[in-house]
């Protein structure tokens, strides 16, 4: 009989706990809408941020809320952004897949000021003198981007230049944000004015076809020189051989000296206004720094 | 019932047996969040809160329920379930009432449900201030006195530690040392240090 009391106590404890849970889980019950439990199923679940969301939850509740749209993701497939359309009703809106690119082509052309012996990281040796390049505005080599990158679309190559592989590259912004000296834009790939041309689908699908301007220098063209072979000089020649008048050096002077587009300083540096760019190319057989380049 | 009571059992849960580093309660919850300050000082103060909640708790349980029917040895069982439950309700009351609160402790209060400090704490503390089956003067205020410090103890042990990981971050270590094995190098020289508190009696 003695066998009966602890079974009896324990027993009675268990069920009163259950009993009281099985309550409280009526009475604290939080009413969730059964579609953002499906909605998170379906996103990628990276919490990459690229959709300015917190995480794929807060995305999946501001889709819910209509606050924002569903192809804000740029991870998930069309495929899946079609069901989330669909579990939701509401037709899906295309946004142009966008890639980083990089505003600086110097690497090892440029020469080391001194010799930084600090940690190996871009904006550590950014806080000493600016870096230790001797061009103040270019990349510094330390591969901060690589580490950031949370899809593995950047590797630092053996010219000292991070490489960003336009297919793995979700435009998730974190280079963007990360790199000291501001040197990664994010451009449209599948631009609208594209398919009008003559670059096919899949060179597209590769990355290749559109112009950058790849340096982020301010200084005068003569100061630039010296202090890397391939930088922009603002000699507006591009300018001057554009077919549509898309590509404009901007003076240190003018107010538009920030590109508002991108929060970028532009002055003493040829930009390409993407909204006229046909990539035909003409510019980049003129610039003879070969400042002006086709992503690869 | 004294203070120096109270600051005794303040210096013992919190220094000469802390719980994480003395007593090596809590581990898998003080190498796994520990990479970084903010979700570990996150993960401290729910433990904080769950080991105080759970010595009152379980106080009651043995002073009331286990010692009358002569069942002290059920202790480990009928803890369990109590601090299941208790967090598992906290968890539902959290989520209804504040919403910040909930996704702010994330994951943390589940995985307390199966920490084992603050078991310990409930051991520990029936057997410290129960003697011979009796409660001693004063024993429920020392019991939650010695939740509170306990959790103070594991807060302080994972300060320690996640501060010491996130500046191991930017060091250059070997490939083979990288994170948990440097980790768990770095706990064990902790808890020889702390073992220096030993010579302390009170």
């Amino acid at each position: 009989m003695d066998i009966l009391i602890p079974i009896l106590t324990l027993g009675a404890l268990g069920l009163l706990f259950g009993i009281g849970l099985a309550f409280a889980s009526k009475k604290f019950a939080v009413k969730t809408d059964p579609r953002l439990e499906k909605i998170v199923g379906l996103l990628p679940g990276s919490n990459c941020g690229a959709c300015g969301g917190a995480g794929c939850f807060g995305f999946a509740e501001s889709i819910l809320s209509g606050k924002a749209k569903i192809d804000a993701c740029r991870i998930s497939s069309d495929e899946i952004k079609e069901q989330i359309a669909e579990l939701l009703g509401r037709k899906l809106q295309k946004i142009a897949k966008t890639v980083a690119i990089l505003h600086c082509n110097g690497g090892i052309k440029v020469k080391d000021r001194f010799l930084y012996q600090g940690m190996k990281d871009c904006v550590a040796a950014n806080l000493v003198l600016g870096g230790q390049k001797e061009c103040v505005w270019g990349c510094l080599g330390f591969g901060d981007c690589e580490r950031v990158c949370p899809f593995g679309a950047i590797k630092m190559s053996g010219e000292g230049l991070p490489i960003v592989d336009a297919n793995k590259c979700k435009a998730c912004n974190k280079c963007v944000l990360l790199c000291p000296k501001n040197l990664f834009t994010l451009v449209a790939i599948t631009h609208p004015v594209y398919p009008a041309l003559s670059i096919s689908k899949e060179t597209l699908q590769e990355g290749k076809g559109g112009v950058y301007v790849a340096c982020s220098s301010h200084d005068l063209g003569k100061d630039t020189i010296a202090a890397c072979p391939v930088g922009c000089i603002a000699c507006r020649k591009c300018e001057q051989v554009c077919p549509v008048d898309a590509i404009h050096v901007i003076d240190a002077s003018t107010s538009l000296s920030i590109n508002p587009e991108c929060n970028r300083r532009v002055d003493n540096l040829a930009v390409i206004d993407y909204n006229k760019c046909t990539s035909c190319g003409k510019c980049i057989e003129v610039c003879h720094t070969k400042t002006i380049r086709r992503r690869e | 019932m004294s203070v120096a009571q109270f600051l005794t059992i303040f210096i013992s849960a919190v220094f000469i047996y802390n719980v994480i580093l003395s007593r090596f309660l809590g581990l898998c919850s003080f190498v796994a969040i520990s990479r970084e300050t903010k979700p570990a000082m996150a993960m401290s103060l729910a433990v904080m809160f769950v080991t105080t909640m759970s010595s009152i708790i379980t106080w009651f349980i043995y002073r009331f329920l286990l010692i009358p029917f002569g069942l002290t040895y059920l202790r480990t069982i009928s803890f369990i379930l109590v601090i299941a439950t208790f967090v598992q309700f906290v968890e539902m009351v959290i989520r209804k009432i504040s919403p910040p609160l909930y996704r702010f402790f994330g994951i943390y209060l589940p995985l307390i449900t199966v920490n084992c400090a603050v078991l310990g704490v409930a051991v520990l503390n029936v057997d410290m201030f129960f003697i011979n089956g009796k409660a001693i003067p004063g024993s429920f205020y020392y019991s939650v006195f010695q939740g509170i410090c306990v959790g103070l103890g594991y807060a302080l042990a994972m300060l320690l530690m996640s501060g010491i990981r996130e500046r191991l971050d930017l060091c250059d270590v070997p490939k083979a040392v990288k994170d948990f094995p440097l980790a768990f190098i770095i706990a064990s020289i902790m808890s020889l240090s702390f073992l220096g508190f030993n010579g302390f009696k009170f």
